[in-house]
């Protein structure tokens, strides 16, 4: 009897050496590879939030960036993610709205995709309607005004192609294409959309300076009396530019648009949308999540003498009844001077970031 | 030759059982959560938004948003050792995940429980913890710098308001400072709270730290929000008149066994 109990062992030990999947390629062995954390955001920020599940690597990357621009993705072959999230625009669209496939208008401003490797509460999108990345990645693919395809129909084209089964097999040791897999690529590129190199950045490495009136727009936005926009835009100790969260910003006194509460049916959640990052603002007009707002003086004016009460107004904008904070008009124009040093002119440009195919 | 293997693992794992000191005290898991009262009506974050609660002014209010930073959580055993389970825990009444601090284990014994309200004036340096600065938790350099203590927002009416439109407050409490913007000086109104003693038992010990929202309000000072509503961080008065209200606002319930 005990001499059966070491060969019962070794059998189970073989058994479960060999629970993998045994479809994937034996030589399967991607890199590991790291996003590339700003300076400011290493000393200030925790560690980039990446799921267990799905670990980056260089091979998955690539695949990501390949498929980021990949018009195959819609259902006429002719949108990519990268058609609405363009580089030279903040990964987002100047356009008010952006167009889908067969011509029809969104309803929302394209939302920036920088820095989401950091968005740790897990709530993507304006309306916080995705609770992961690779949730969120899957839903333009078949929203019917914007890439209008069918996720069998994307596998399916992909399936069919040599280059991506060649791909697919180095990131994920497996020539079957799904959605899954799919997602799993494009979440990996997009968490490496990293924007950290701003002049600001520079200033608070010690590397650049700020104007007087860059200074003086720094000062407004941290004063609780005037801008006050650090409560939900970050501040020099959150180099985000924003809390990641949802507020109602008195934009409208009755909503066409519920935002949150669209998605949690939540009365009290009517008209809450996610605080975008201040950055790269130079490059992300217009402003809003309805893109109302096409210059960067429209959206001070607002805060200034434009709030409009609502019964989901959030607290912090305080000075609701009297339309705002009322900025002098010296503070208006160094508010915006200081907000424009958050943008990253080496954005648009990064190699790593363009389109491979 | 399998026979005398076997006999060594049989042995190894007898003396790996064995490793123990049977003399020692074991260590028992101890969970602190946190929960919420305004005049012993509980509330959590489905009790956001209704204007359901009066203040001792007479104020009808909601809440919106209640964040706060405990820090320096501390048991004391009656020979007077300190055992630091955590260096501070922001609390969020949105997140669940926050509300309870469940990986501490304690030898079974009395202990004094303490901790504080806020950053003591060491630890409230500027931009330090990560985790704070991600969930914006910092106080502007030209406010005194550091970390929040706390973020009560909501809304209020007083009788006789238009109940369509309430009013809004923002009930900020940070570290006094004097003469904000670049030469401010900064006073410590971070708050000690002495929890008292309490039992850890063999098997489970859940601890229950409430804080009675409405202290912040009444208690000494009767708290107007007309004219207390926002803009608070840079107010030393009013930051003075919150340290004051803090030290009742916490209390202590304790679960033994399981």
């Amino acid at each position: 009897m005990f001499k059966k109990i070491p060969l019962v062992f070794c059998l189970l030990c073989i058994t479960l050496s060999c629970g993998e999947d045994d479809n994937q390629n034996q030589g399967y062995s991607p890199t590991p590879v790291n996003i590339a954390v700003p300076a400011i955001f290493s000393q200030l920020l925790p560690a980039p939030e990446i799921p267990a599940n799905n670990q980056l690597t260089q091979e998955g990357v690539a695949l990501g960036r390949a498929l980021f621009y990949e018009k195959n993705l819609s259902a006429d072959n002719s949108l990519s993610c990268a058609g609405c999230h363009k580089p030279n625009q903040g990964f987002s669209d100047q356009r008010r709205y952006s167009i889908g496939i067969d011509g029809i208008a969104g309803f929302r401003n394209s939302m920036p995709l920088v820095n989401i490797a950091w968005n740790t509460n897990n709530k993507f999108n304006w309306d916080g309607s995705a609770d992961s990345l690779e949730e969120q990645v899957l839903e333009p693919v078949v929203n019917e005004i914007e890439m209008h395809n069918t996720w069998p129909n994307v596998e399916q084209t992909l399936q069919s192609d040599p280059n991506y089964l060649t791909k697919f097999e180095q990131a994920f040791g497996t020539t079957t294409i799904s959605q899954d897999l799919i997602a799993k690529a494009l979440a990996q590129f997009i968490r490496t959309l990293v924007s950290g190199n701003a002049r600001f950045d520079n200033y608070l490495l010690g590397q650049a300076t700020l104007t007087p009136l860059e200074q003086q727009g720094l000062a407004v936005f941290l004063d609780e009396n005037r801008g006050d926009c650090f409560h939900c835009h970050g501040s020099p100790s959150n180099p985000l530019w924003t809390d990641n969260d949802f507020h109602n910003n008195g934009l409208d006194e009755n909503f066409t648009d519920l935002g949150l509460g669209d998605i949690t049916g939540d009365p009290a959640q009517f008209g809450l949308f996610k605080s975008p990052s201040l950055r790269n603002l130079a490059y992300t007009a217009p402003y809003m999540h309805d893109g109302r707002f096409q210059t960067l003086d429209q959206v001070i004016d607002h805060y200034s003498e434009g709030l409009i009460f609502s019964p989901t107004i959030d607290p912090l904008m305080k000075t609701v009844a009297q339309g705002g904070v009322q900025l002098t008009p010296q503070d208006k124009a160094a508010l915006k001077a200081f907000l424009l040093s958050l943008s990253d002119p080496s954005l648009a440009n990064n190699p790593a970031y363009q389109n491979p195919n | 030759m399998f026979k005398k293997k076997l006999f060594l693992l049989i042995l190894v794992v007898f003396f790996m059982a064995c490793d123990k000191n049977e003399d020692q005290p074991q260590n028992t898991p101890v969970s602190i959560d946190f929960s919420h009262s305004f005049n012993q009506q509980a509330i959590d974050s489905s009790s956001f938004n209704a204007l359901d609660y009066t203040n001792g002014f007479g104020t009808t209010l909601s809440l919106t948003r209640l964040r706060y930073l405990i820090s320096q959580i501390s048991f004391t055993n009656q020979q007077g050792i300190k055992t630091l389970v955590k260096d501070y825990q922001l609390v969020d009444l949105s997140q669940d995940n926050s509300l309870a601090i469940n990986d501490i284990l304690l030898p079974p014994g009395a202990y004094n429980l303490k901790m504080r309200f806020g950053f003591t004036e060491a630890a409230n340096t500027s931009s330090i913890y990560p985790d704070l600065n991600a969930a914006s938790w910092n106080v502007p350099d030209m406010l005194g710098g550091g970390y929040h203590y706390m973020q009560l927002e909501g809304r209020w009416l007083d009788p006789g308001d238009d109940p369509n439109e309430p009013f809004l407050y923002a009930y900020h409490t940070i570290s006094a400072v004097q003469n904000p913007g670049p030469d401010n000086t900064r006073e410590d109104t971070s708050i000690e709270i002495d929890l008292g003693e309490i039992t850890v038992t063999q098997g489970a010990t859940q601890i229950n730290v409430t804080m009675d929202i409405n202290q912040w309000f009444e208690n000494p000072n009767l708290w107007d929000l007309n004219t207390l509503n926002g803009m608070l961080m840079g107010n030393y008065t009013a930051q003075k008149m919150m340290q004051e209200n803090g030290q009742t606002v916490f209390s202590l319930e304790t679960n033994t066994g399981d």
